[in-house]
């Protein structure tokens, strides 16, 4: 049965994985320079319009989401799919193809949707800004990465799919469904024959509009920033500590639970809106009820680690990943609490929310795409890591940007927020708005800090990926748990 | 008939229902485990012993004969 | 049951569909048609200001500003009357925004003037001190393109039935005309000449009478029409 002239082809994993990095530093570069804005506005002009906070928010959070995440998300899932079934892409020549076809396609679809968000290209829909012509391209990227899924199961060795490819399933699934749904728009020009033809409207309009985004907004972040993540640290975490999942039953289970939970979960970003009361609440109550999946599937990855917690302090990519897991914990309970009415009427519209997207995405998300691919590093070419040291600093630098980012925008968004609603002895508002600016200049300052110390740790990342890969000691076989490093 | 109303009924119908497929896929698990029928936890292996040379947890093939 | 689904790729995929697709259809569809429903009153965007709107979008004012006003006194004594579900009926697509980095503006027309907002998106501190938003300059010499603005109005027109050239009152007159891009052109002409009369600014007033609207002046339009 088992030919070993075969190998796993990582020719794919490596690509995205080269991206990822890519894309992290644009991205992240970008938002470390809009959170520089905010604290000193001058850095605005500095390439014309083009540099506007406006211009580039978005170009930030598709780069980082779309662009990073996602790149991330292919790159291990070219690597943990072929494993986990058993089955190298080397044995089909169709789905190699549909894979470097789904690596080029997604690449010059992403530097052409950036490029037309620079452009003003955009239908102001968060986190689907890009016009009809890209969404477009969009699907066709999504239907390839379908067809490398499914494929690839087809011609497994393992009859059962490991929860890893549960995860990257929904994620396929989940993203299709969203996307599709949200992006339902009407180019003008095919309508009427005149104006831009990249012009497009909304299907929906007001109140179903919204209603529609954050069903979607929401579930982007499930389906993004969550799903595919846990995919990852279900194989990496016990890959590269030596120890099964805690309990596979748990895992089982937590994910039905946040499959069903999740995508109710989108009315908390519209409290205190327009949309219907019941649904107002229906958010408020599933996010709560979210907290349970969540905490499911983070402390089974914690408990993976019982009896072996040596490790932590010997391997800094186990640190990394449990750091990730705690992360996960942190922004999933204080989602929650976000959620709850009286403290969203405080923190909604607040530097908390953002806070909050940044202590999931750097901490949860970043963590474990770096841990991933400095995990798959080693494999890919032959060699050790080229340094543990340089992992070590950009561990503690990237944790203290972290936290350095959340605590300000936590102070930040709750003194905005009291401050909206402070009123003096006889009920007046006893600021006005921009009092409630100028006083957060010291939070942001802090918090691009923080964001440049991350930024800082991703060269770091960047540097160590590349001299692994061209300077490294060479290593006789592939190693089976711990990914060796030179000192 | 008002669309709140349905909408209530059939929101409570569906929490009861979704209660008894909770509990009863958690039974499942657990029960067929009991019995011996299947051991969920081997499946954690598949990550650790992931080799393409490394024999399948399931191989397709015997699947007939093992899940029976 | 569960064991055979969990052993068949594409019906484990089919379940997996079923249980995340459902929330999104009992949450959004119940209420989808009264949703739509504009508030008495409620009337489409005319050319310049759906013009003015596209700028809005295409500059991602969004990104910084809220168009929802919540029902806090704190927010009403700021903003004004809490926002109702019909007046976004004619949004499309919704700018509610998500983040208030700078203020609310789902009122602002009734307590800024024309030639604030110009002061305003030329040199924001010249207005507000201590202002971190930044100056928009180019889009005082950018020409506003109306041609696309009218395909959005027919589009709509045609497509979601939005009552351009009808009379909503029933008081015999037709409340938002639209015609044909020459007619609608010309009405928005003379209505840029407006703002940008009350913008004191003379560049602005000039290209307009060259029969090119500038972006600031649609955007302001568009900003004035939000009540």
């Amino acid at each position: 049965m088992q030919n070993p002239a075969i190998e796993y082809d990582y020719t794919v994993a490596k690509w995205f994985s080269y991206l990822a990095i890519l894309f992290g530093i644009i991205g992240m570069g970008i938002g470390v320079w809009i959170a520089f804005e905010l604290a000193f506005p001058e850095l605005n002009y500095v390439a014309g319009q083009y540099t506007l906070f406006s211009r580039l928010r978005p170009i930030h959070t598709n780069t980082v989401a779309f662009g990073f995440t996602l790149s991330g998300i292919f790159a291990t899932w070219y690597y943990v799919g072929q494993r986990v079934l058993k089955v190298s892409m080397a044995e089909s020549k169709f789905l190699m193809a549909v894979g470097k076809l789904h690596f080029w396609l997604y690449f010059i679809g992403a530097l052409l949707a950036v490029g037309s968000l620079l452009l003003r290209y955009t239908t102001s829909k968060e986190y689907a800004q890009f016009e009809w012509p890209f969404d477009i391209v969009v699907v066709l990227i999504w239907v390839l990465w379908g067809i490398s899924i499914f494929g690839l199961i087809g011609i497994r060795r393992e009859k059962t799919l490991y929860i890893s490819m549960w995860y990257y399933i929904a994620t396929f699934l989940g993203v299709a469904m969203l996307y599709l749904f949200n992006n339902m728009e009407v180019p003008t020009y095919l309508i009427t024959g005149m104006g831009d033809p990249f012009h497009s409207v909304s299907m929906y309009a007001g109140t179903n509009d919204a209603m529609v985004q954050w069903w979607y907004g929401h579930n982007a972040v499930a389906f993004v920033f969550t799903v595919p993540i846990i995919a990852m640290i279900y194989y990496y975490l016990p890959k590269e500590s030596g120890q099964p999942v805690y309990s596979y039953k748990l895992s089982l289970l937590s994910f039905w639970g946040l499959m069903f939970v999740y995508l109710w979960a989108g009315g908390h970003h519209l409290i205190y809106s327009t949309v219907p009361d019941w649904m107002q609440t229906m958010g408020s109550v599933f996010s709560v009820i979210l907290i349970l999946p969540s905490w499911g599937s983070a402390l089974n990855m914690l408990l993976t680690m019982k009896g072996e917690w040596g490790q932590l302090k010997e391997n800094p990519l186990i640190k990394f990943m449990v750091l990730a897991s705690t992360f996960y914990m942190l922004s999933t309970l204080e989602g929650p609490i976000q959620s709850i009415k009286s403290v969203n009427a405080l923190a909604h519209f607040t530097d908390w929310i953002p806070g909050h997207v940044h202590d999931g995405t750097l901490g949860w998300v970043g963590f474990m795409i770096i841990a991933a691919i400095m995990h798959m590093a080693p494999r890919f070419y032959k060699r050790e890591i080229y340094s543990k040291k340089l992992l070590e600093m950009q561990f503690w630098l990237q944790t203290t940007g972290i936290v350095l980012y959340f605590s300000s925008m936590w102070i930040a968004g709750i003194t905005q927020g009291m401050m909206w609603r402070a009123v003096d002895q006889y009920g007046n508002l006893a600021y006005s708005f921009i009092d409630t600016v100028t006083v957060l200049h010291p939070y942001y300052t802090l918090r691009a800090i923080g964001g440049l110390f991350y930024f800082t740790g991703l060269f770091m990342w960047a540097y160590n990926f590349y001299k692994t890969m061209t300077a490294s000691k060479a290593i006789e076989k592939e190693p089976q748990f711990a990914s060796p490093m030179a000192a | 008939m008002d669309i709140r109303l349905i909408q209530g009924v059939a929101y409570l119908g569906l929490i009861i229902f979704l209660t008894f497929v909770l509990y009863g896929y958690i039974m499942h698990l657990y029960r067929s485990e009991k019995k011996g029928k299947r051991n969920y936890e081997k499946y954690g292996k598949m990550a650790l012993d992931d080799e393409l040379t490394s024999p399948p947890v399931e191989p397709l093939e015997e699947h007939t004969k093992e899940s029976r | 049951m569960f064991s055979w689904l969990e052993k068949n790729p594409f019906f484990f995929a089919v379940g997996v569909f079923v249980v995340i697709a459902f929330a999104g259809l009992i949450e959004i569809v119940p209420d989808f048609a009264q949703q739509s429903r504009p508030v008495v009153g409620a009337k489409p965007y005319s050319l310049l200001e759906l013009a003015g709107r596209q700028v809005y979008i295409k500059e991602s004012c969004n990104a910084c500003h809220s168009q929802l006003i919540r029902p806090f006194k704190s927010e009403t004594d700021r903003y004004g009357m809490y926002s109702l579900n019909g007046e976004y009926a004619y949004d499309r697509p919704f700018l509610w925004g998500s983040k208030r980095t700078g203020p609310d503006l789902h009122r602002v027309g009734n307590y800024r003037t024309s030639d604030w907002h110009a002061n305003h998106m030329w040199e924001p501190t010249s207005v507000v001190p201590g202002s971190i938003m930044p100056a928009y300059k180019h889009i005082f010499k950018n020409v506003a393109d109306l041609e696309t603005a009218y395909a959005e109005a027919l589009t709509v027109k045609k497509v979601f039935n939005v009552p351009y050239d009808k009379d909503m009152n029933g008081d015999g007159k037709i409340d938002v005309p639209l015609g044909s891009f020459k007619q609608a052109k010309q009405r928005a002409l003379q209505y840029a000449l407006k703002v940008a009369q009350e913008t004191k600014r003379k560049d602005l007033v000039d290209m307009v009478k060259q029969g090119k609207v500038p972006e600031i002046v649609a955007l302001i339009a568009y900003l004035n029409r939000l009540k």
